[in-house]
């Protein structure tokens, strides 16, 4: 268990390739941190370097009270587990577990205990004799954690866990991996794409776009207040509506393909003229016209979810889709036309060609 | 799954294996039964008249200490040509995995030598090694090793043994080197992460990972020490001195060519034929078995 402090790290390959560069960020003791991103956003680098396996170019890396950056993977006081798992082949449950523990010199009485005492926390027992090519993937994954958790160490990496899994099985082993994290009480850094996964397990995300971090924060802020359009898209499903418009001379108003139908209640944080992106999620959307955005939508399909109806369709006078996620079920025919408003926390204003958040 | 391509014709697929079995049949199949034939007989050496003898060429053979010395040779001389070009082959195979990039080039190098003829190969290492003019067996004089593969039976076979191998290391070289890259990196770095040491991953993880690779190329180097080296054996030692270099395959060739005794030569050629059949039956048992298409 243990503080994690990341100072400017970054990462240029031989080639010139940049694939991480001045990523800052403070992680607390036993926190559970996700990095998510898009594949090749560099959340595996960061995590490969926390590792030990990559080099660090530049920046430092502490894990407690001390700088890491030239110690060796085992030196580091970490484990990690492996996408494809990495179990050792040719040895068995109870093999692949030991390794390291004999690596580190532990006596034989000692190993045993941990082993059995990971065995019965997985539920493992039965299968400690068996091969990994005799596992399902679910027992592997255990069997990998398995091996993570023996070693006790201060940080437990994870990269990308449940990508193999089917979608059953990662839900269940989510919240394995949940329970897991409160019992043992220690630090978890946990890299995945799945922005829902990443959602439901950090305490805090970090997420990444082009080998920058966009935002840290935790799952509510990245949701309520995203700090960039990235964010805002990445993060939430169905994903946020955008328009992208200029905002008219009195700055009440989006001008969208020629059509002035978005109106604001106030004046908004943008010079009349500005390009900007408007970000609502579909589940603010309501029925009331008296919000802080009103504007109109021309129903094109409308999917019936029970717990939910999401109408699909273009704002008023243009070809901008739209989607409204209403609650319970809802009757609206194709060509109707619905009036929309928002409260002022919901509706989020990007700087068009930074992305930067305004309001 | 298995994939199978189905001819209309029933003639079609015989008529494209044809050549290969004619080539087979005129150039294995006849000689292996002459063989076989001949081992029962006794020849005199011009050929006029031969003696049906039933066994007596093979209890001749394991009577003879001669014979029974040179099984002793072969065995020593195939596993050590495997032992070091497997060892040298590997450690250059593991070299070469660390650094990927300008593998390229190092690998055409390295595969050079397997493009040598055997009795090439062994011309080379004559050379190098000649008690009067080759620069090696000047350098060990200068060292204080008296070398001189003409009297000496230990050093003559050590040199065949260093010629052989060699010639071997290549071809040992690309499969260890494709076995290698086929271990996933990840199990060497979480080894890595298991606090475990450059030496240790090795001898932990990669070699035993590398097993099957290990055991076919120790029996393809097996089968290539006893059988193929004929050719190295009679350019540099000729079997000599005193019969120390002198494999199962050479004598063969001595007693049939040189002493024009073809009974026992061909009785010589069943056993030798016999160890193939062996060595092909452990290979396909326990190495093709693995193998998945």
């Amino acid at each position: 268990m243990a503080t994690l402090n990341i100072k400017s790290l970054g990462k240029t390959y031989p080639g010139g390739v940049t694939a991480v560069s001045d990523v800052n960020a403070d992680i607390a003791d036993g926190e559970f941190i996700v990095l998510v991103g898009p594949s090749g956003c560099g959340k595996s680098t960061i995590l490969r370097m926390i590792a030990g396996l990559e080099g660090i170019t530049t920046g430092d890396l502490q894990i407690g009270e001390r700088r890491v950056n030239d110690l060796e993977p085992g030196e580091r006081d970490i484990a990690m587990v492996f996408q494809n798992y990495a179990l050792y082949p040719h040895m068995s449950v109870r093999g692949n577990m030991e390794y390291g523990l004999k690596n580190e010199g532990l006596p034989k009485d000692q190993i045993a205990t941990r082993i059995a005492e990971a065995a019965r926390t997985l539920r493992l027992e039965e299968y400690l004799d068996r091969k990994p090519a005799q596992l399902s993937g679910g027992q592997r994954q255990r069997v990998a954690m398995g091996r993570a958790i023996v070693r006790d160490p201060k940080v437990f990496l994870f990269d990308e866990p449940l990508s193999n899994l089917d979608a059953k099985l990662r839900t269940q082993l989510r919240a394995e991996l949940k329970a897991l994290h409160q019992r043992l009480g220690a630090t978890f850094i946990y890299v995945t794409h799945d922005q829902v996964e990443a959602m439901s397990l950090a305490d805090r995300i970090i997420i990444m776009n082009a080998g920058r971090v966009e935002q840290i924060g935790t799952p509510m802020d990245l949701y309520l207040r995203p700090a960039s359009r990235f964010v805002a898209d990445f993060i939430g499903s169905p994903a946020m509506n955008v328009v992208e418009g200029t905002v008219t001379e009195d700055r009440r108003g989006l001008l969208v393909d020629g059509s002035r139908d978005i109106r604001f209640a106030g004046e908004i944080p943008a010079s009349a003229g500005a390009k900007v992106a408007m970000g609502i999620r579909p589940e603010h959307l309501s029925l009331d016209a008296t919000g802080a955005a009103q504007f109109h939508l021309e129903v094109d399909f409308v999917e019936q979810l029970g717990a939910d109806t999401v109408v699909h369709g273009k704002v008023s006078g243009t070809s901008v889709p739209l989607a409204v996620r209403l609650s319970g079920v809802q009757q609206h025919a194709s060509g109707e036309v619905l009036e929309l408003g928002c409260g002022a926390d919901q509706l989020h204003l990007f700087d068009l060609s930074s992305g930067q958040r305004l309001n | 799954m298995q994939k199978r391509v189905v001819f209309r014709s029933r003639l079609l697929p015989y008529l494209l294996v044809l050549p290969q079995i004619a080539i087979t049949v005129a150039f294995f199949f006849w000689p292996s039964y002459q063989a076989l034939e001949s081992s029962f007989f006794i020849e005199d050496a011009f050929g006029f008249s031969r003696e049906w003898v039933w066994l007596e060429n093979y209890y001749e053979l394991f009577r003879d200490p001669g014979y029974l010395k040179s099984f002793r040779t072969t065995l020593v001389f195939g596993f050590s040509v495997a032992f070091l070009a497997m060892a040298i082959s590997l450690i250059l195979a593991v070299a070469a995995n660390r650094v990927i990039k300008a593998a390229t080039g190092y690998r055409t190098l390295l595969i050079w030598p397997y493009a040598v003829a055997p009795a090439l190969a062994g011309v080379i290492w004559y050379f190098l090694m000649n008690p009067s003019l080759g620069i090696v067996a000047y350098w060990l004089k200068g060292i204080g090793v008296e070398w001189n593969h003409y009297v000496n039976g230990d050093q003559a076979l050590l040199l065949v043994v260093v010629a052989a191998a060699w010639k071997q290391v290549s071809y040992n070289f690309l499969f260890f080197l494709a076995g290698l890259q086929s271990i996933p990196k990840s199990l060497i770095e979480a080894a890595a992460i298991d606090r475990a040491g450059p030496m240790r991953r090795f001898w932990s993880i990669t070699f035993p990972l590398l097993t099957p690779t290990t055991f076919f190329l120790l029996v393809v180097n097996l089968v290539y020490a006893f059988f193929d080296t004929f050719a190295l054996i009679h350019a540099t030692t000729e079997g000599g001195p005193a019969d120390a270099t002198s494999i199962l395959v050479f004598r063969v060739y001595n007693t049939g060519f040189i002493g024009q005794d073809y009974g026992s030569s061909a009785a010589q050629s069943v056993i030798l034929m016999g160890m193939v059949i062996l060595m092909t039956f452990i290979q396909f048992r326990y190495v093709e078995r693995k193998v998945q298409y």
